[in-house]
């Protein structure tokens, strides 16, 4: 009797999640059929300029061969519409919120092909903004939008976002400016001629060897700053904190005459490499921690 | 709006509040831009001293930067006590007060640092100090009802940054205050300003959605 019991409940088990199987993909099916594909294409000249307007959703931006701009745009109801137009050789694309939309139903999510030449401009209040491969000025802002660059070259990045983290990989000859008031900011093989994250509360982290000609500072008032740094790095730096603890584990050859008094502890400024190629490092923070580390060899 | 229509705006309304303002900042980067680096030197002029009288060369040399430009010609007959934008030049002469103003900014700040011996400097009279909540008319707490009003879901995050911020600028004053002569504690406090002009930028494009 206990086995034909086991037996009945086994059964009503598997119905059971054969049911909810068959309603999940309803479920999955109805929401795929609300969403809608378009594409859209435009031939432009060199150097041609992409802006992209999108409250809710991703936006990810690619290179692509041949001078033309692809958008692939899946949105999620009939509650946003895409609002695209060529005005010269710039491609301006808005997501424009009908009545009723939310961050649900506004939401769209854009697969951009462009040439790598082009000038990238991106804005989102949340939702992920991508950048890679490119050669073109690159400029995203956004309050919460978590932003990722990545082997970018020779060109003008600028970040800005609120509380979003920020993610810089492989950015070479770059001219960097990242501000971001709380959100996390990691640099990973960032070079370049000049190099800047200013935060407020924001954690600021570089893992890198800081290039061999550039200006480079980090400021956050109370969010703490890493550098860490292979052996081989050639840098003049001065690493200074008015409340917070600075440490320095490379070892520094002290400079003879600081501009302004070194008190342990907070502040220490110092050589590293060959002075003759060497980039200029300034770390500083008012309360924040400032730790300057060495690289373990691989 | 034009980008033309909209430089005019800015003499009444330099924040780029308004509804029309906005909907064209909406699709203007570069006006955008103009706008934010507008807000930061508002927010990072009024804590220079005005008192003291630039050198007469810093005079000279905007006059110089000017005529090279050609916006400094032979005053014409005109009751109009603001640059035309009858030219196609009209967004360039806009940058030149703009220009001015940070150059003369820059003038404050480098006679700052000149001996003082070389100039005569006038006691100044007492700077009225205006409140970090309302500076260059930017009102904290009109931002938050702003974003009060167009995403409820971000108040606490604009709050609570916007308090920090604030923090900043207290900090970097009172780093400016004990040492005027430091070069970084003034670079300091002019971050801390970006910041803040950074903190409106965003919640102007955050109400534009």
């Amino acid at each position: 009797m206990q086995k034909g019991f086991d037996e009945f409940m086994g059964g009503r088990t598997l119905q059971a999640a054969a049911l909810s199987a068959v309603l999940a993909g309803i479920t999955m099916t109805g929401t795929l059929l609300a969403q809608t594909h378009k594409e859209y294409r435009f031939n432009v000249g060199p150097r041609a300029g992409l802006s992209v307007n999108n409250p809710y959703g991703s936006v990810s931006v690619r290179p692509a061969t041949g001078n033309v701009i692809v958008i692939n745009a899946v949105l999620s109801s009939d509650k946003v519409e895409v609002d695209n137009a060529l005005v010269g050789n710039r491609v301006e694309v808005v997501s424009h919120l009908l009545p009723g939309a939310d961050a649900q139903s506004g939401r769209i999510d854009y697969e951009i092909l462009a040439p790598a030449d082009a000038s990238v401009t991106l804005h989102s209040s949340s939702g992920t903004l991508h950048a890679e491969k490119l050669q073109g000025d690159v400029s995203m802002e956004g309050a919460a939008a978590t932003v990722e660059v990545r082997d970018v070259t020779n060109a003008h990045v600028r970040v800005k976002t609120l509380n979003g983290p920020v993610t810089l990989t492989n950015v070479q000859d770059g001219h960097v400016e990242v501000d971001s008031l709380s959100g996390r900011v990691m640099l990973r093989s960032v070079n370049g001629p000049f190099v800047q994250v200013v935060s407020t509360s924001g954690e600021i982290s570089y893992i890198g060897d800081f290039g061999d000609h550039g200006d480079y500072r980090f400021t956050s008032h109370s969010g703490n700053i890493e550098a860490v740094v292979p052996d081989s790095t050639s840098a003049d730096v001065t690493v200074r904190s008015v409340r917070g603890e600075v440490h320095d584990d490379i070892h520094l050859q002290p400079k003879q005459h600081p501009s302004f008094p070194i008190k342990e502890g907070v502040a220490f400024v110092g050589t590293m490499g060959r002075a003759a190629l060497s980039s200029t490092v300034v770390l500083r923070s008012f309360s924040g921690k400032i730790h300057l580390r060495k690289r373990a060899a691989e | 709006m034009t980008c033309v229509e909209l430089h005019e705006s800015l003499v009444e309304n330099e924040t780029g509040s308004s509804a029309e303002q906005r909907a064209h900042l909406r699709s203007c980067p570069e006006c955008a831009k103009l706008v934010g680096d507008l807000l930061v030197i508002a927010c990072s002029a009024g804590e220079l001293r005005a008192a003291h009288e630039p050198h007469p060369r810093v005079w000279k040399s905007i006059e110089a930067s000017l005529r090279r430009e050609g916006l400094i010609r032979p005053q014409r007959r005109s009751l109009s006590l603001l640059p035309s934008f009858g030219s196609q030049w009209s967004w360039a002469r806009w940058m030149a007060p703009a220009a001015a103003l940070l150059l003369i900014s820059l003038g404050i700040y480098l006679n700052q640092h000149s001996r003082p011996a070389e100039t005569t400097i006038n006691v100044p009279p007492p700077v009225e100090k205006i409140p970090d909540t309302a500076i260059a008319g930017l009102n904290d707490n009109d931002l938050l009802e702003e974003v009060a009003q167009q995403s409820p879901a971000l108040q606490e995050q604009y709050a609570d940054n916007l308090k920090r911020v604030n923090e900043y600028i207290q900090d970097a004053k009172a780093i400016v205050d004990a040492d005027p002569t430091d070069e970084e504690a003034r670079r300091s406090l002019m971050e801390a300003y970006q910041e803040k002009a950074m903190l409106f930028e965003l919640a102007l494009d955050r109400s534009l959605q």
